[in-house]
């Protein structure tokens, strides 16, 4: 079904290829899964099986043969290519094109021409498989919770039938759950014949379902087992490669607190008492009576809760369970009711902007200046207890970036950049938001190490995660939310 | 709304300012958008008054320039109203839909579907770059006074950056999904003119005649 000759890619103003002689074939109905650290070519390698390489690119250079289908991509126009496969890119939101499940689902088969009575009867057909789980097709595609998200943009990738279906990092912003229901979906869809491609780091949940594993290494293929070496494969062994094992939910002990956001109240779930709280340091941040509305509609209640200083603090919980209202309420970018205090003193709104920080999941929104060294600089508070700018760069691996324009860094470069400005700026409350998506083991560790970093300067933290390795290796305890209102999907 | 961006845009454009604000707060209440239907006719109220008698109390030439300032964004605020209603309630998929049904060239049908879906992207990358700049210290309008300039380079950069980024995928997936490809497109269910269409063009039929028929309130 697939075949890759000697395929090599080099990205424009690139030195080096980003792919090197890539032989690959995959019989229909297999699946396969591509695997390595990050920037090995994993999404490079999908993305010539989908043509978008070299198609959606306005240089580079492409040589060697890619068909799929028995079809040359190379010469073949994107839509023909679209008729025969179906991608799921990593952030399935950002791929969605319109506003409801229906319409998302029917919007391959309507571009592609198919009549109206066949759109109208696959549309019902997928969402009565969606349904089962409480999804109608008039819910809005920004309510859904991560693992209903990727289940539809896998359904609408798959909706006008291709034969082969290419999936990068599904599993990257999911919970333990939901990796669950995902592998469930393509047990599905490959009892079904589809072929089907997987680029991923998390592999425990395919090795069931997977015929081969493709290790790569700086843009060619290093190794190949088969299905019974995958099963066979220790943890260890999969480490050794840099790849992730198990995913297991991070048994973090949950933090004090009551209030109508949270999945189990403490001590017992009737207990709404804030003086049945245990009485710890007053340093730290405390949330006293807060509740927050949107449109009229409640979307966090926290009666009490103390975030300790110098420890990380695990936030979970599905889409639309207050965790990005809470970040903002803490950071003073969110009005509510209530009081928040640190150290026992409350703080007005402005305050709070004053003394928090958010690493935001794209940190290219938050680089401001045109070089690594006046970032650094615009950052620095200057005060005596501060660290200095170049043990921070350093401690970073940054130093040799210092004139370097920071969005001309790769992803993980500028995560630590923005680390490095947090901590420089001594800031009191720092946000992580969902800093590990799509990483590999090795660079899990290194995001890791920066988050108990910062709260070993005794900033409160607060760690917005769905991903259980890194929560079981930075975080120390847990505040777990669920929706106020009952619009969870997840 | 191509129609009224184009109507109150034009060199006599002012004089169907009012009508297009009462369109825009008429449809407004009809999705129940409390705060824009009270909103819009406010904002173009304290606007007409910057623009057409803030100069006649106080002949100067500040409020002079204040008042062309004025006049020119009250007819963005009355197209934005209406605009705002498109966005609100008409997913990019059925205005494509709804174009090709009006036999509107393929170009411009897929543009506007591609347009429709781009500006949530760019407005929720502005509000994130927003926060951030909040939680760094350059935002605020004390800093925008003093280093116009330098305040909005760090505003734009990021954003675009970020916008960029988040296009591509956009675009990457609805490519691969067919959009814009060769083949004739069709809709699961194509759509119709109904009654509420027939009542819009009846309400905006009747607001241009009462433009016509009396002096322009603002010219």
């Amino acid at each position: 079904m697939i075949r890759l000759r000697e395929v090599s890619w080099t990205y424009p103003h690139a030195v080096r290829p980003s792919l090197r002689d890539i032989d690959l074939k995959v019989a229909a109905g297999q699946l396969v899964v591509l695997c390595g650290a990050s920037g090995c070519g994993k999404s490079t390698l999908l993305r010539t099986l989908n043509g978008l390489i070299p198609h959606f690119q306005d240089e580079g250079v492409l040589s060697g043969t890619v068909s799929v289908g028995g079809l040359a991509l190379q010469r073949a126009e994107l839509d023909q290519i679209g008729l025969l496969t179906g991608t799921v890119l990593q952030h399935p939101r950002r791929q969605f094109f319109t506003d409801t499940v229906a319409e998302e689902l029917a919007f391959a088969m309507e571009n592609f021409g198919f009549p109206a009575p066949d759109i109208r009867t696959r549309v019902t057909q997928l969402s009565a498989q969606l349904g089962q789980g409480g999804l109608t097709p008039g819910t809005s595609l920004g309510r859904l919770s991560g693992g209903w998200q990727q289940r539809v943009a896998i359904a609408a990738a798959w909706a006008h039938r291709p034969a082969v279906l290419l999936l990068d990092e599904p599993s990257s912003n999911l919970s333990a759950e939901a990796v669950d229901q995902l592998a469930q979906t393509l047990g599905q869809l490959k009892a079904e014949g589809v072929t089907i491609v997987v680029a991923e780091h998390r592999l425990r949940y395919l090795q069931d379902l997977a015929d081969r594993l493709v290790i790569l290494c700086d843009g060619a293929i290093a190794a190949e087992w088969s299905a019974a070496e995958f099963r066979a494969a220790s943890d260890q062994r999969l480490a050794e490669q840099g790849l992730r094992g198990e995913v297991c939910p991070a048994p973090l002990p949950a933090l004090p607190a009551t209030g109508a956001s949270l999945v189990q109240p403490w001590p017992e779930p009737c207990s709404a008492d804030p003086s049945a709280l245990p009485v710890g340091p007053s340093s730290g941040l405390e949330l006293d009576q807060v509740v927050c509305r949107l449109g009229g509609r409640r979307v966090l209640d926290l009666a009490q809760v103390r975030f300790p200083a110098g420890q990380v603090t695990a936030v979970r919980g599905v889409n639309g369970s207050g965790k990005s209202t809470l970040a903002r309420i803490v950071t003073g970018l969110r009005a509510a009711s209530g009081q928040v205090k640190l150290d026992g003193r409350p703080l007005s709104r402005r305050t709070r902007q004053r003394i928090s920080a958010i690493v935001m999941q794209d940190v290219q929104r938050q680089l401001f200046t045109d070089s690594v060294q006046a970032e650094i600089e615009l950052a620095a508070s200057g005060r005596p207890d501060s660290p200095s700018p170049a043990a921070v760069l350093d401690s970073l691996d940054l130093t040799d970036l210092a004139d370097r324009h920071p969005l001309s860094l790769s992803g993980g470069q500028q995560q630590r950049l923005v680390v490095a400005t947090v901590r420089l700026s001594g800031h009191r409350v720092v946000v992580f938001d969902e800093p590990s998506s799509g990483v590999d083991r090795r660079h899990l560790g290194s995001i890791s190490h920066q988050i108990r970093q910062v709260a070993a300067s005794g900033a409160v933290v607060l760690l917005i995660s769905h991903d259980e390795d890194l929560l079981a290796l930075a975080g120390d305890n847990q505040l777990t939310l669920r929706p106020v209102a009952d619009l969870d999907l997840g | 709304m191509l129609a009224v961006s184009l109507t109150v845009m034009s060199p006599d454009g002012s004089r169907f300012v009012p009508a297009a604000l009462v369109l825009g707060a008429a449809l407004a209440l009809s999705e129940r958008a409390w705060g824009r239907a009270v909103g819009l006719p406010l904002v173009g109220a304290a606007l007409a008054v910057g623009g057409w008698l803030a100069p006649l109390w106080w002949p100067h030439p500040l409020v002079a320039v204040l008042a062309l300032v004025c006049s020119f964004t009250v007819r963005l605020v009355a197209c934005c109203g209406v605009g705002a209603h498109l966005i609100a309630t008409t997913s990019p998929t059925a205005l494509s839909a709804a174009l090709r049904a009006m036999r509107a060239p393929r170009a411009v049908a897929v543009t506007m579907a591609v347009m429709l879906r781009f500006f949530p992207v760019v407005a929720h990358e502005a509000g994130a770059v927003l926060d951030a700049m909040r939680l760094r210290g350059l935002a605020g309008a004390g800093r925008l006074a003093r280093h116009p300039i330098l305040s909005l380079e760090r505003f734009t950069v990021p954003m675009i950056a970020a916008s960029l980024r988040a296009s591509e995928d956009l675009s990457a997936g609805a490519i691969l999904r067919g959009l814009g490809s060769r083949r004739r497109p069709t809709a699961a269910y194509p759509p119709r003119l109904g009654w509420p269409d027939g009542a819009v063009g009846l309400a905006v039929g009747g607001l241009v005649a009462l433009t016509l028929s009396v002096p322009p309130v603002l010219a």
